[in-house]
């Protein structure tokens, strides 16, 4: 009988078969795990978004809609993110599973701890304010991102409900602004009675979210004005507020 | 002098590197084990087994730097055996299923599995091997694979988890499974009450 052993040795003897380098192993162990860690960055910075959207999503505004809560919530979760969370989580499930051990932890084990590092990883992002300026370039340089969060904004052209967005196009007098809203239509704004959020103060050209009642055509009573970008004068450019206050 | 025939595996390993020669030991200490699970595992010649031991062993050499000590070697080297014969089966199509176990790894496998299954008579006479090759044959290929490892090459759960790389768990629910299903198999086709008769 033949030595299958002895053939193969001297196979491997004559082709010159060398074991590849440790340094080989080494760098493709590394390239996985670099690809894991990015993966989990990159879903940190998915959820550190998604935070910051959640944390100044409009929440108040669902007693002014007819909406049910289901989609309310459908409105201001930011999906747009979480898709990315979950997208880098399967990245990061896929390279984990190739490392040395890494099959040996149930799919649903390595999915979770992926989240839940991603969420941790946010939750630092997060306080460090990058979201605040990831939204503004994304908005500025991202033409579909921009037109997906504007998209959101469109809640607020809702009159009968008491919701009004759109440009300040004239200030009339301290009582009295004209508007053109998000769908290019002029509107008389009274604001004599009006909470002012954000430190905002009338202005043409200024952007604004109104909170009040449609008093007839065209024509509205503003309780409270938000500016356009975040709730309450916060989010956008708290950053940017609290560098001015130091 | 050294004592390959006694030395551990690991140590074979590190003097492979250094030595060619080594690996002739090594290779030897596996061959019958790996030629005899490529042919549990495939409708192949035994001319075609040899050319994918040899697959087996270049890559298993290749590799060498790369080998996990926490790991076994035999369920590394099962390791790779298992993906050269996917590979195989990828390229040529080879069919895994229809293993033409023989005579003794029927007996055996059935004896393994009459034995942790809780007895209800349908294995009882299970002797009749061309019922029995029929109960395996219609198994899926996941399934047989694992029996046979578990059964035939006499694998515990965390060596089958590192050669499949599957989680322990995974390993355990397959298993299950795959006794379920022969048990099934028997049932549908009636194979026992036809060996009863």
């Amino acid at each position: 009988m033949a030595d299958i052993s002895k053939d193969i040795l001297q196979k491997i003897k004559k082709d010159e078969v060398r074991p590849y380098p440790k340094q080989y192993f080494l760098l493709k162990r590394s390239v996985i795990w670099t690809v894991f860690g990015l993966s989990i960055l990159l879903g940190s910075v998915a959820s550190a978004i998604a935070l910051f959207q959640l944390r100044y999503a409009e929440w108040d505004l669902y007693k002014h809609l007819s909406h049910s809560l289901a989609e309310f919530v459908l409105l201001v979760i930011p999906f747009f993110w979480l898709i990315f969370l979950l997208g880098f989580t399967g990245f990061a499930y896929y390279y984990f599973r190739r490392t040395e051990q890494g099959y040996r932890y149930a799919a649903v084990w390595i999915i979770l701890l992926s989240i839940v590092l991603s969420i941790i990883g946010g939750g630092l992002l997060y306080s460090t304010g990058l979201p605040d300026r990831l939204e503004r370039v994304f908005q500025e340089n991202l033409p579909f991102y921009r037109e997906l969060q504007e998209r959101k904004q469109k809640v607020w052209m809702s009159p009968a409900q008491g919701l009004l967005a759109g440009t300040i196009t004239k200030v009339v007098s301290e009582q009295k602004v004209e508007i053109k809203d998000l769908y290019g239509n002029n509107w008389v704004i009274d604001i004599a009675d009006t909470i002012w959020r954000g430190r905002l103060k009338p202005a043409e050209g200024l952007k604004i979210k109104i909170l009040g009642k449609m008093k007839g055509q065209r024509s509205f009573v503003a309780n409270e004005i938000r500016p356009w970008k975040g709730r309450r004068g916060q989010g956008r450019n708290r950053h940017l507020r609290l560098k001015n206050k130091r | 002098m050294n004592d390959y025939e006694n030395m551990p595996d690991e140590q074979l390993v590190q003097l492979s590197l250094k030595d060619q020669d080594c690996f002739y030991y090594l290779m030897k200490r596996y061959e019958i084990k790996i030629l005899r699970y490529i042919k549990r595992l495939t409708t192949v010649s035994h001319e075609e087994a040899e050319d994918i031991i040899q697959e087996v062993f270049i890559k298993v050499y290749r590799n060498l730097n790369g080998f996990n000590r926490k790991l076994k070697f035999s369920s590394w080297i099962y390791r790779i055996a298992h993906n050269e014969i996917v590979n195989q089966y990828r390229k040529t199509k080879l069919r895994l299923s229809m293993i033409p176990l023989s005579i003794d790894d029927e007996a055996n496998l059935i004896d393994s599995i009459h034995d942790t299954i809780e007895s209800n008579g349908a294995y009882e006479n299970l002797e009749n091997a061309e019922k029995v090759r029929e109960a395996l044959a219609k198994l899926p290929d996941k399934y047989r694979e694992i029996l046979v490892l578990r059964y035939l090459e006499d694998k515990s759960y965390d060596e089958i988890s590192d050669i499949l790389r599957k989680p322990t768990g995974t390993v355990a629910t397959q298993i299950n499974r795959a006794k379920a299903s022969f048990k099934k198999i028997v049932r549908r086709h009636q194979l026992d009450k036809e060996i009863v008769k």
